[in-house]
């Protein structure tokens, strides 16, 4: 059995970069300057994630707000809306407000994604690079949808006219997809299967789902043809039963700043070691609920569990 | 003591001066001293107590100038938290997150410098002390310590207790313990009432309980247990949909949020009056104070005076038809 160490999610966004946008978006700074910005944090981010050995990274997100945002701001057919809660976390996202059907526009994610990995290339070549997307039935759930009136036929457009498009513009620039899908630990109708396998199916990327704040509800998940993330933190795991080959176990918290003891995680891990051919060991969640130094050093303790750091 | 019928009041924030922001950063950057620092708040708390009273407010705060974030301010002075970074709650704003990593201890007055400058400064007789609650605090902090969150929320209860019991010494009568988490994890809310009733225990004040953009029917459950006198919840964002739940609010007082604090847009003095006939449905006006439904940080100064003063234009609008009534004043009084 192999343990790898990954990342999901992207990291904290540095103050020093939310200062940067929010000069850009008073007119205090120019474009050119903030894509300086970008590129200064980014470089930063990687050469961190080389030093502690974090095995495949990705996107760190810096332009996101959220995982919805910009990304709802590019899909015709939606509005953006108010603030709402991020699940119990002190954490808000502008929600999705479907007034149409949708379609992806123009935009500037496919850009952002080749500087982004043409900067690993230069700090850390030999990383591996996931892109982070919200998976359609978290996208579904969190949208106030005033067009399909049918969570389940929205989640399917997302997917088809929103993410599969999307996916296929990032082949030869990330290496896999990641999706994510907290909404399946508490959404459980049958009928997202069909729609995950869709994506899963028809990506020409390895897909990554990602599952936190609970157990996944939806039965057969683990037919999927994807790695599954699973939140060993805030779940039992229940469905690490039903899961073989390759599997992504979040073992340390990400919304707690004290570091978990390396010997009791390794115990957590050598529990599961014969079950599957390869083990990713993650975040349980976004790293965007931990301050930035705290969230490395969750990072380095991953390391520490495969014997370095 | 007597208040005009329908009293107005503030629930906390209000936006800083933009030159007490500068005497923040200066002050973070070590470049002016502690006492400069501490003349800034005050002339700016001065000026915001002010400006309540020339809105019209009849229970006025200083808007928490020497705050920055309603959780940070009492980490920083309870000893068992540190500080290891910002998180962000959304965009571009970020906040404090405490840690705990030893046992929480009093170490000294919270509010009371707070409190008793603001009751030299003012003009009216009462004022609203807000303090953090006993589970906010504690939910919206890392515990590296303690086993369990209802650990640290009773410790965080016996200790704003200590501080509450000063206050009244002090001469306080109205506190507001703010609740905003409270009803976030429904398993968790049994243990959190208990916690917030300890805080408050063997006080003789008027204490209200704010929480805001949260599951009132869930709370509502819990009024009677809640050995507070007010709720002060938030109407305005909801657009005053779903207020059955008033029904069991029992004898307690509401602070009746009528102004959105998330939203830009000048609330008409009409508009308000409007609104709050529709809380006479379920509350008697004797029960009734005004409020905006939270604090008003977030806005611009000018948007939140503007919407302090249609808020009280409002409420006289709807004095002048209680008047007719009969229902001129109500009486303040300790309740608990």
């Amino acid at each position: 059995m192999e343990v790898v160490t990954a990342l999901i999610g992207g990291l904290p966004r540095p103050v020093g970069l939310a200062k940067a946008i929010e000069k850009y978006n008073t007119g205090k700074l120019s474009q050119e300057k903030l894509e300086q910005e970008y590129r200064k944090h980014t470089v930063k981010a990687y050469e961190k994630l080389k030093e502690i050995g974090i095995s495949i990274v990705t996107d760190p997100l810096y332009r996101w707000d959220d995982i919805f945002n910009p990304l709802i701001g590019f899909i015709e057919g939606i509005e953006v809306n108010g603030l709402y809660k991020f699940y119990e976390n002190n954490f808000f996202y502008r929600s999705p407000v479907v007034k149409e059907q949708l379609s992806l526009r123009d935009n500037p994610i496919i850009e952002w994604t080749e500087t982004n990995r043409e900067i690993l290339e230069d700090v850390y070549p030999d990383a591996t690079l996931k892109q982070v997307l919200p998976g359609p039935v978290s996208l579904a759930f969190h949208s106030l949808d005033e067009y399909y009136n049918d969570r389940t036929a929205l989640a399917r457009d997302y997917g088809r006219k929103v993410l599969l498009p999307l996916i296929r513009k990032l082949k030869n620039i990330v290496d896999i997809i990641e999706l994510h899908e907290p909404a399946l630990c508490i959404d459980d109708k049958s009928e997202y299967l069909g729609i995950l396998n869709e994506i899963v199916e028809k990506s020409p990327l390895k897909a990554w789902i990602v599952t936190y704040f609970g157990e996944p509800k939806v039965d057969g998940i683990e037919k999927l043809n994807a790695v599954i993330n699973v939140d060993l933190v805030e779940s039992k795991g229940e469905i690490l039963e039903k899961l073989n080959g390759e599997v992504g176990i979040g073992i340390v918290n990400s919304r707690e700043t004290r570091l978990e003891d390396v010997k009791r995680l390794r115990e957590i891990l050598s529990s599961l070691s014969n079950r599957f051919s390869t083990i990713y060991i993650t975040p349980n969640t976004l790293l965007d609920f931990l301050p930035e130094s705290v969230a490395f050093r969750k990072l380095q303790l991953l390391k520490k569990l495969v014997g370095g750091g | 003591m007597e208040l005009p019928i329908l009293p107005t009041s503030i629930i906390g924030s209000y936006p800083k001066p933009w030159w007490l922001t500068k005497y923040y950063d200066l002050y973070k950057k070590r470049k002016i001293s502690e006492n400069e620092f501490q003349e800034a708040v005050r002339d700016a708390s001065t000026a915001i107590v002010r400006e309540h009273e020339t809105a019209g407010v009849d229970v006025p705060w200083d808007g928490e100038m020497g705050r920055e974030e309603m959780v940070e301010y009492f980490a920083a002075k309870i000893r068992g938290f540190i500080f290891r970074g910002s998180v962000r709650v959304w965009g571009n704003f970020y906040f404090n997150k405490a840690s705990i990593v030893g046992p929480l201890e009093y170490r000294g007055p919270l509010v009371i410098k707070e409190f008793k400058l603001v009751e030299h400064v003012t003009a009216r007789e009462i004022v609203k002390v807000p303090i953090t609650g006993p589970y906010t605090i504690a939910e919206w902090s890392f515990n590296e310590y303690y086993d369990s969150k209802e650990e640290v929320a009773r410790e965080l209860a016996k200790i704003l207790n200590k501080e509450l019991k000063i206050l009244e010494a002090e001469g306080a009568k109205f506190v507001q313990i703010d609740e905003p988490a409270l009803t976030t994890h429904p398993d968790e809310i049994e243990w959190a009432v208990d916690a917030v009733n300890e805080a408050i225990k063997g006080l003789n004040l008027n204490i209200g309980l704010h929480v805001c953009y949260s599951d009132y029917n869930l709370l509502a459950k819990y009024f009677d247990d809640l050995n507070v006198t007010q709720f002060a919840l938030e109407f305005a964002n909801r657009k005053f949909r779903e207020i059955d739940f008033l029904k069991r609010l029992g004898d307690k007082e509401l602070g009746f949020g009528v102004i959105d604090v998330h939203n830009p847009r000048i609330e008409t003095s009409d508009e308000v009056a409007r609104n709050i006939r529709k809380v006479f449905e379920y509350v008697r006006p004797e029960k009734v104070y005004i409020n905006p439904d939270c604090g008003m940080k977030l806005l611009s100064r000018e948007t939140a005076r503007e919407k302090l003063c249609n808020m009280v234009k409002g409420t006289k609008i709807v004095r002048k038809e209680l008047e007719r009534r009969g229902k001129v004043s109500i009486q303040f009084e300790a309740k608990i």
